[in-house]
């Protein structure tokens, strides 16, 4: 009942912020631009010209799993950026501005508290995520080809845990930190280190969720789900749950003054 | 520069978005009283820069 409340609370505050109307735009926005432009390449150096005459300028164009594939690495970058700036503050900000001690005055329990901000906000970026990824499916099934529906619910099932990690990260900075600014420079620090390592230890590291949009687009391609996609995507969750836990210990630990 | 009738209908649904989110950014704009810096400023970046400029101003424009 409590969770509800806090539930509806943040539903209201992210109603008012707008962000149930920008962010799915943005997502979109952002999903669409590489294909369409991919696209209209040749064209749109048609109509600039500087091209020297007779040169011919040979672009090969992707087929529809790498057409999509941009849209899901335009996302991984735009995407996963924007969503740390939209969740830098709903703690730390709540905590500055006083609105964390007015509700913890009240016997809240920490992990009502925090797992009600994780899933309303999750609750934007999967309709947002659903919305861009259909909308670039849309165009890629126009102008490069098919791609199974299943294959794209099921990519988008596990594009959504790594963004469920991002979330829970960000949150676990910003119990941390009171200055917004400073959670999301800290939050990104640890997204590209986490990146990094799973770059350089790939071989090893296979079930790194970082590898899950890898796996996603292999996954595409040949319509099979490899074990390791399913075990990061386990991976995912279970260091979600882990940070969660983390933000909800060091809540617990805050002395409220 | 010939432009197609086809191109315009295939990016029809992304202009309308694009100008949905130009007019929320304007009308929080009007709307707020209190803003992150000279609100005309915020008017110029909304209006002039292409996409980025209201989500620029929804993310920093706005006082909590």
């Amino acid at each position: 009942m409590q969770w509800f409340v806090i539930f509806k609370k943040e539903l209201l505050e992210n109603w008012r912020n707008l962000k149930w109307i920008w962010v799915p735009i943005v997502f979109i926005l952002f999903a669409v631009m590489d294909p369409i432009t991919t696209y209209y390449l040749p064209k749109i150096m048609d109509a600039v010209g500087g091209v020297p005459e007779g040169s011919i300028i040979d672009l090969p164009m992707p087929n529809a799993q790498e057409a999509m594939m941009m849209s899901y690495g335009e996302l991984g970058m735009l995407g996963v950026l924007l969503t740390v700036v939209i969740v830098m503050s709903t703690i730390s900000g709540e905590i500055k501005s006083g609105v964390y001690e007015m509700i913890l005055s009240k016997p809240v329990k920490f992990t009502n508290y925090v797992s009600a901000k994780f899933l309303s906000i999750m609750l934007i970026i999967i309709i947002s995520l659903a919305l861009a990824i259909g909308t670039a499916w849309y165009y890629v099934m126009i102008l490069f080809g098919t791609i199974d529906f299943t294959r794209i619910l099921m990519s988008l099932f596990f594009f959504t845990l790594y963004f469920a990690l991002i979330v829970s990260i960000v949150i676990m900075v910003n119990t941390w930190i009171q200055s917004p600014g400073l959670v999301a420079f800290i939050s990104l620090a640890l997204i590209i280190i986490f990146n990094v390592l799973t770059n350089i230890y790939g071989h090893i590291l296979t079930w790194s969720p970082a590898l899950i949009s890898d796996y996603i687009g292999e996954y595409l391609a040949s319509g099979v789900l490899i074990s390791e996609l399913w075990y990061a995507a386990l991976m995912a969750f279970v260091f979600s749950i882990v940070c969660l836990q983390f933000a909800i210990v060091t809540l617990r630990n805050r002395v409220l003054h | 520069m010939e432009i197609n009738r086809d191109l315009i209908l295939l990016l029809l649904p992304i202009i309308i978005l694009q100008l949905i989110l130009l007019s929320i950014a304007i009308i929080d704009l009007i709307r707020n009283e209190q803003t992150n810096g000279p609100k005309w400023i915020w008017a110029l970046v909304i209006i002039l820069i292409n996409i980025v400029g209201p989500i620029i101003y929804l993310i920093f424009g706005r006082r909590p």
